[in-house]
């Protein structure tokens, strides 16, 4: 049977801060190489909420505050549609700045409070320009009722993150990994990221996936799941090349036990 | 104390010269700021004629060299002084004129032409301004703003809204002209908000108009509504003929197009016109810069440099974000691109973030290229590769990956015919490296 997969790509031109495409391309090449036919679809200001719903797939990136504040305005406008689908298990992963939307309010860098989805129970602020971005490679572990343990995979995520926002995690939701080096959600409680059924909201930015392929294929089983009511197996590729890039970031920074499960 | 400084400079350049670890560096501006803040200032208000900064993202190390040779060429006896290095934040720019003073810290220059780091320009430029008196001329080239180095400086936007505030209290001065990117709308709305004088450059090329957006556009909404900016044409990134339907805002006219140019690539006409119209304004007549034009130019070092290597020619591009990376890539398809060395580092002269890489369009490169990736993330490059192709790819992709550079250079020269170039991208530091293993020695 030939798989299909819609993949809706928010704002590409307003969200697209710093290499976040990445996760895009990534995404779509594991998908080309298994013949699963992709589509990625760019949702825009004009896009119409019965086109967003038909998506398999919500991937959002990082926007400066100008763009942000651009994108949540029509955000607002179609949160019901959003809701409904994440209810419905319909997967997501905002990376960057992208989290910031989904929780309550975002407080920005000039102290303007921007009303956030609610999608999440956290908070966000910006404490304002002059202070200290967290920024740096980063290590995070997935935590413990972590449900893509799936396989003989890395419990651990690498990346990079750069972010003026700090944010603060409510009883609800729960983090997506332990920071084993970094900031995290705010450089204080080693929380990283948030999760919600099965949309993952998390600090690194750019081209997460990549060097994280056990989380895009996550993405990618997930999505196939709901779509098509039923588990998917997908076929394994050959991530040799992937996992070097993986393990070069653990031993840059210095995390020498990679437990596997 | 301006004397015991300056010999403590030129001393550590001597040594650092001399045991061939390079030109000296920003050691002696370093030492000499800690123990006086106002040495730029010192120096700056000896300058005969004036001051000429170059600011932006992408092509000012070679504008800034191109404006010195015009004004070398424009007198028998005209002393420049330059931050020839590209070491272009405050210490860099002390090391400079240290290097370029006489013991007693004398300057007898007639220009200054200074390089300087986009999120620099805020500080130094008041500096400049309150030291030189109001005969003499400051000439501010504002060439780009691409997205470069997120990490360490955050946005885009944050760059330009600081460049225009400096520029507005710029404003009272009457010696003080811009030379600014009408192409580039967040340049270009400098200025319509400084009282300085503006003279916009740009090009009128519409035959060579890009056929499709690229990926690595920064500020295509406008910079004074936040409307998405309609564009006739884009020449590359964000640069191109644009404008805004929602508040009428749209790019200046220009001055005509002036100069032809020995260095192949689209981003060297800005850098050309850019450094023809500082020359003008700084006085220099039109016979002599198209002279210069066309005889003499040879590329600063790092760009486009061409070096001898085992018998195989070698070009190397400074390759360090995406608009200018897309930009250089292209120029060398157009070249017949058939071996390519990237060289990606993560210190922090190229930026600790290499997000950045998946911005740019390997996709365009031809199937048939050997590519070779190499430097502290060669990891990351060649993930990037990978990714560029549609049909499954074993653990072997097509390209090689090498950690050790000399290994890297080497296998990859080997592979490059007698009649062929080999093209190396690299960052900034992976430059340095590429450059010492291929001449021996460090920069200059």
């Amino acid at each position: 049977m030939n798989f299909q997969l819609k993949i809706g790509w928010l704002y590409p031109d307003l969200m697209s801060t710093y290499g976040d495409r990445g996760n895009i391309i990534c995404l779509k090449r594991r998908c080309q190489w298994r013949r699963i036919n992709i589509n990625v679809f760019n949702i825009d200001r004009d896009t119409r909420e019965a086109e967003i719903a038909k998506c398999d797939l919500i991937m959002g990136g990082g926007a400066q505050d100008r763009q942000q504040s651009i994108v949540i305005t029509d955000l607002h406008q179609k949160v019901s549609i959003y809701k409904e689908m994440f209810e419905r298990g319909v997967p997501g992963l905002f990376v960057c700045g992208s989290p910031q939307l989904l929780g309550h309010y975002y407080m920005t860098g000039d102290g303007k409070e921007l009303e956030g989805l609610g999608i999440f129970d956290f908070v966000t602020r910006h404490f304002g320009n002059d202070k200290p971005r967290c920024i740096g490679n980063t290590v995070g572990r997935l935590t413990g009722d972590w449900q893509f343990r799936v396989g003989n995979l890395r419990d651990t995520i690498v990346g990079f993150e750069n972010h003026g926002g700090r944010t603060y995690l409510g009883k609800d939701v729960k983090p997506f990994a332990k920071v084993i080096k970094g900031y995290g959600n705010n450089g204080e409680d080693k929380t990283e990221g948030a999760v919600y059924k099965n949309v993952i909201a998390c600090y690194f930015h750019g081209p997460f996936l990549p060097k994280n392929p056990h989380i895009a294929d996550w993405l990618i089983s997930k999505s196939l799941e709901i779509r098509y009511k039923k588990e998917i197996k997908l076929e394994p590729l050959d991530d040799t090349l992937e996992w070097k890039a993986h393990d070069f970031i653990l031993k840059k920074l210095k995390v020498y036990k990679v437990e596997s499960f | 104390m301006i004397i015991p400084l300056i010999l403590i400079g030129k001393i550590i350049r001597f040594i650092s010269k001399s045991l061939n670890l390079g030109n000296g560096g920003t050691w002696p501006g370093e030492i000499a700021l800690t123990f006086n803040d106002r040495i730029l200032e010192h120096f700056v208000s000896q300058v005969e004629k004036g001051v000429i900064i170059v600011a932006g993202t992408n092509g000012k190390t070679t504008t800034s060299l191109m404006i010195r040779k015009f004004l070398e060429k424009s007198g028998k006896d005209v002393k420049v002084v330059h931050n020839q290095s590209g070491a272009n934040i405050e210490n860099g720019l002390v090391s400079a004129f240290i290097s370029q003073s006489s013991a007693k810290g004398r300057i007898y220059a007639k220009w200054a032409v200074l390089e300087v780091d986009e999120n620099v320009l805020p500080v130094v430029l008041p500096k400049i301004n309150r030291c030189l008196d109001a005969k003499k001329k400051i000439i501010v080239v504002l060439l780009n703003l691409f997205r470069d180095q997120l990490d360490r400086y955050g946005e885009v936007d944050l760059i330009a809204r600081k460049w225009q505030n400096v520029l507005a209290h710029q404003s009272k001065k009457e010696n003080t002209t811009l030379i600014l990117n009408a192409d580039d709308p967040l340049v270009a709305y400098i200025g319509g908000k400084t009282k300085a004088r503006s003279i916009y450059f740009g090009l009128d090329k519409p035959e060579v108009y890009l056929k499709t957006y690229e990926h690595a556009t920064d500020s295509i909404y406008c910079p004074s509504c936040g409307q998405k900016l309609d564009y006739e044409g884009v020449y590359f990134s964000h640069l191109g003929k644009w404008s805004c339907k929602n508040c009428g805002l749209h790019r200046p006219a220009v001055k005509s197009d002036v100069l032809t140019f020995p260095l192949a690539g689209i981003y060297n006409l800005y850098n050309s016109q850019a450094a023809y119209w500082a020359a003008i304004e700084a006085g220099v007549g039109t016979d002599i810069l198209k002279s210069v034009a066309v005889s003499d130019f040879m590329p600063a070092f790092g760009r486009q440099e061409e070096i001898e290597y085992k018998g195989k020619k070698i070009k190397i591009f400074l390759a360090k974000n995406p608009a200018g990376f897309n930009a250089a890539l292209r120029t060398v398809i157009d070249l017949r691109l058939h071996n390519i060395l990237l060289v990606l580092n993560d210190r922090i002269p190229d930026g600790r973030d290499v997000s950045w890489i998946w911005d740019v369009d390997f996709e365009m490169i031809p199937g048939k290229v050997q590519i070779t990736v190499s430097g502290d993330r060669a990891y990351d490059v060649g993930l990037r590769i990978k990714y560029t192709s549609e049909k499954v790819q074993t653990a072997n992709i097509k390209c090689q990956i090498e950690e050790n550079l000399e290994r890297a250079i080497n296998s990859s020269t080997a592979r490059t015919a007698k009649s062929d170039v080999l093209y190396v991208f690299a960052t900034y530091s992976a430059m340095l490296e590429v450059r010492k293993i291929l001449t021996g020695r460090k920069i200059l």
